[in-house]
């Protein structure tokens, strides 16, 4: 789920950055810190949409580098357990499939893929229903819940499941039940 | 990547099935025996970690002042999911192999944590947890931030790209690659002809006790009929004779709002 909060950071500059720019290079460093990362907390930081305040620089004793603690609004992606998502599929193999849902990998293990869907290798991997008429293959549209998740430093990673009414391909006629 | 995720499933189950099965039935029974999962939910816990801070805030709350209360509002709750159990899908969840017990695992995992934390005796049942889940989204989420639904933040994002594509000529200025992803992703997942028009409609949704990451998630799904809603996000069945009403108009006029796709 997306959400738009305001976080605070404290920004460390060299000296040679300070002049009449000081704010645009404090901004475009700030944006470079921090646009892509994760956090446990928020998630995955996807863009920041302002800068609220910049406080008072402090000097650093011993070292030239000023500290600013900055004030900003940015958007941030979090998946929570017990989400739903359409996501994408990437990759199907015989343990499950991979889907991405924005900046979030998602793996759906055989095990929570309905019972009546079959895996097919060949050139295009994919779960089939016996009867053939639900296909997940890399590209397809599924919607999934997420029932786990983890969070390391640059990306979110997730575990879900389709094997839940309502879930599964989207936009096709013998759809999830 | 399929190697590396099925390593730390597998290694999951490798270390305590016992435990595995044996929470399942303390969950099953509804009481919390905590066959301390800590150690087993390494992977899970690097995130969960961070749960901590409003985990605590919840849990020293509801110890003190209604842990009996709660346990047995939890009970009711867990009868309902434990029937859905038994009818639906009740062979997976039973299967001891493998990686059937992940999905059951996950839950568990919430058990073990909360357990391990503030040691509540709490059902372990995902649809439960749900409601938990959500309601933490209002407590971890500081009065600052806002829920937004794909289309809202599709909206946002465009608009920074606009000011991005400016300040692309600027070669110290640089993207990560994920915005364009992003970006994509929400595109994809915004149904409506404008954002404002759903988000009003959706809104009257919150005087019938709808908190707002429900209300996002109707937004972000667009659920055709009621029963798809209450599927998905089983939370809102324990107000059900309140919110089906509302929640039938809600859809009804979303249907006027979506973009044909």
């Amino acid at each position: 789920m997306f959400f738009h909060i305001t976080l605070e950071r404290n920004m460390q500059l060299h000296p040679r950055h300070f002049g009449p720019h000081l704010r645009d290079k404090l901004v475009a460093k700030l944006m470079k810190d921090v646009e892509g990362t994760c956090s446990g907390r928020h998630g995955f930081v996807v863009a920041i949409t302002n800068v609220e305040d910049i406080g008072k620089g402090l000097i650093r004793e011993g070292t030239g580098f000023v500290t600013f603690p900055v004030k900003y609004q940015c958007v941030a992606f979090r998946p929570f357990k017990g989400e739903i998502l359409e996501a994408v599929v990437t990759m199907v193999n015989k343990m499950g499939f991979f889907a991405e849902a924005g900046p979030v990998q998602i793996f759906v293990s055989n095990h929570l893929i309905p019972d009546d869907m079959e895996f097919q290798s060949g050139d295009m991997p994919n779960y089939t229903t016996s009867d053939g008429s639900v296909k997940i293959q890399k590209d397809s549209e599924v919607r999934l819940k997420i029932i786990g998740t983890r969070v390391d430093a640059t990306e979110i990673f997730c575990i879900g499941t389709i094997k839940d009414d309502f879930l599964g391909v989207i936009n096709d006629p013998g759809a999830a039940a | 990547m399929a190697e590396k995720g099925g390593k730390n499933f597998s290694s999951e189950k490798g270390k305590t099935p016992s435990n595995l099965a044996a929470s399942k039935e303390g969950s099953l029974k509804g009481k919390d025996s905590v066959p301390v999962n800590k150690t087993r939910h390494i992977q899970l816990d690097d995130s969960d970690s961070e749960y901590e801070g409003f985990v605590d805030e919840r849990s020293p709350a509801s110890s003190k002042a209604s842990g009996k209360a709660s346990s047995d509002l939890k009970s009711g709750k867990k009868k309902v999911s434990f029937e859905s159990l038994k009818t639906g899908r009740k062979t997976s969840f039973e299967t001891p192999a493998a990686k059937g017990d992940w999905g059951k695992g996950g839950k568990d995992f919430n058990a073990g944590k909360a357990g391990g934390k503030g040691s509540l005796p709490r059902a372990t049942a995902v649809k439960p947890r749900l409601t938990e889940i959500e309601l933490k989204l209002e407590l971890e989420l500081p009065k600052n931030a806002r829920l937004l639904m794909d289309c809202e933040a599709a909206e946002i994002l465009q608009e920074i790209e606009e000011h991005k594509t400016i300040l692309s000529e600027d070669p110290k200025v640089k993207f990560p690659e994920s915005f364009n992803k992003v970006l994509q992703y929400t595109k994809f997942g915004s149904h409506y002809i404008n954002s404002q028009s759903a988000r009003k409609v959706l809104e009257t949704l919150k005087i019938n006790g709808v908190n707002d990451g429900e209300i996002c998630m109707i937004g972000n799904i667009c659920p055709e009929t009621v029963e798809e809603v209450y599927a998905l996000l089983p939370s809102l069945k324990v107000n059900k004779h309140k919110n089906e009403e509302p929640i039938k108009e809600v859809l009804a006029s979303l249907a006027k709002v979506k973009t044909s796709k």
